[in-house]
């Protein structure tokens, strides 16, 4: 058995230091896997809080919780101190009703969220609902942050907010968890017209960096991270003067790190470090950026002492 | 970061997770099917009567723990796995 006692005590005090405690592939606003998605989705319909633990950022949590809960997958759902199950386990219990009695929580108590809705959006919203016939205005966020604002039915686990005078907009609990903070504005550009949403919980973008901004911060002392995520090979070829090869124990200092720590990923020409990149935005790091152009880009443009190949 | 699958074929990965589980719960009636180290079972045996499903699928995963350690595990995933009574 790989779980030691010291691990075994400090897997136990997660479990009892939270009511419900979900251990998953990636974060709550973004999940690495569709097994933990499924559950997230589930359980932001019925909580408005609960714990989660990234296993992916940590390899000895996640070996040593198969061993802790006997169970080989993730994610793993605990409440109160006890197994619930995997994702099966979960959907099987919402099934049939008793997801809720599992996790000893009574009926939804979801918060409403603030929304913030601008004079010209709410003047749209209303005109649209003069015709809507009896339908209520929806906004779903999509657990991908995938926005969708329509006229559609009202049902009983929706969240209700008055967003304007006599406006009313209904959210599904998962989408009111997501939607919290967000400003909905109507923009009228050469194309027409459209809403615009801004939602602060949306997950951080990978940010694109240009070599040349690259120098900039670097001249300026910028305490930054520069990944390479090349093979050996093309490093044995050239190398841009303070990076390091991306291999796995370097990505296991990296997930031990400040999610405000600034990431720069370089690869050859910035396709296979954009990948990298959002790799590393998806375990919660806020400011990820990719080279663009790569190390050929970084040659051409600023330090033509690195060789191209 | 990416996930590694043997290439052995679907069929065979099939027939040793139903192999597997019979050597646990000999009586068990084993539906396995899927392929790419992504798995679906449905596994029925009168062992699983009184048992919640947590001791339930336990004893299968239980059985079928070799298949699924390490990083290059034939198994990479039970995309669903349901026990019954007969």
């Amino acid at each position: 058995m790989a779980l030691s006692e010291a691990l075994r005590v400090h897997l136990q005090s997660i479990v009892d230091a939270h009511d419900v405690v979900l251990f998953m592939k990636g974060t709550r606003l973004s999940p690495q896997c569709g097994f933990s998605a499924t559950v997230v989705g589930i359980l932001d319909a019925i909580l408005p809080a609960y714990h989660t633990v990234d296993v992916l950022a940590d390899p000895a949590v996640r070996d040593g919780l198969k061993d802790f809960s006997e169970w080989p997958t993730f994610p793993q759902l605990y409440a109160r101190g006890v197994f619930v199950g995997g994702s099966d386990i979960v959907k099987e219990l919402q099934a049939r009703g008793e997801l809720q009695a599992a996790l000893g929580v009574a009926e939804a108590t979801v918060k409403t969220p603030t929304l913030h809705v601008t004079p010209k959006a709410a003047a749209v919203f209303r005109e649209a609902a003069a015709d809507a016939d009896g339908l209520v205005l929806r906004l779903e966020v999509s657990s991908g942050f995938r926005y969708d604002l329509s006229f559609g039915d009202a049902t009983s686990i929706d969240v209700v907010v008055t967003v304007a005078d006599g406006l009313r907009m209904h959210l599904d609990p998962g989408s009111a968890y997501r939607a919290d903070g967000t400003t909905i504005d109507y923009v009228v550009g050469s194309q027409g017209g459209g809403f615009t949403l801004s939602n602060p919980n949306e997950p951080a973008k990978v940010k694109q960096l240009s070599p040349l901004q690259l120098e900039a911060m670097l001249k300026e002392g910028k305490a930054l991270t520069l990944v390479d995520v090349r093979t050996t090979t093309e490093r044995d070829l050239a190398y841009i003067e303070g990076s390091r090869l991306l291999d796995a124990a370097f990505e296991h200092e990296l997930l031990a790190m400040d999610r405000g720590s600034p990431l720069v990923f370089q690869c050859h020409h910035g396709v296979r470090s954009l990948a990298a990149a959002e790799h590393f935005v998806g375990h919660g790091f806020r400011e990820v950026y990719n080279l663009q152009g790569g190390i050929d880009g970084w040659s051409v443009t600023v330090d033509p002492d690195v060789p191209r190949y | 970061m990416s996930h590694h699958h043997h290439d052995a074929p679907a069929g065979d990965m099939c027939a040793a997770l139903r192999a597997a589980i019979l050597t646990a719960i000999p009586d068990a009636q084993v539906d396995a099917t899927g392929g790419g180290g992504h798995y679906t079972l449905v596994v029925t045996s009168a062992v699983f009567a009184g048992k919640g499903m947590v001791d339930s699928q336990r004893l299968v995963y239980g059985a079928i723990a070799h298949l699924m350690k390490g990083d290059n595990a034939p198994v990479h995933a039970i995309d669903s796995l349901r026990t019954r009574t007969p």
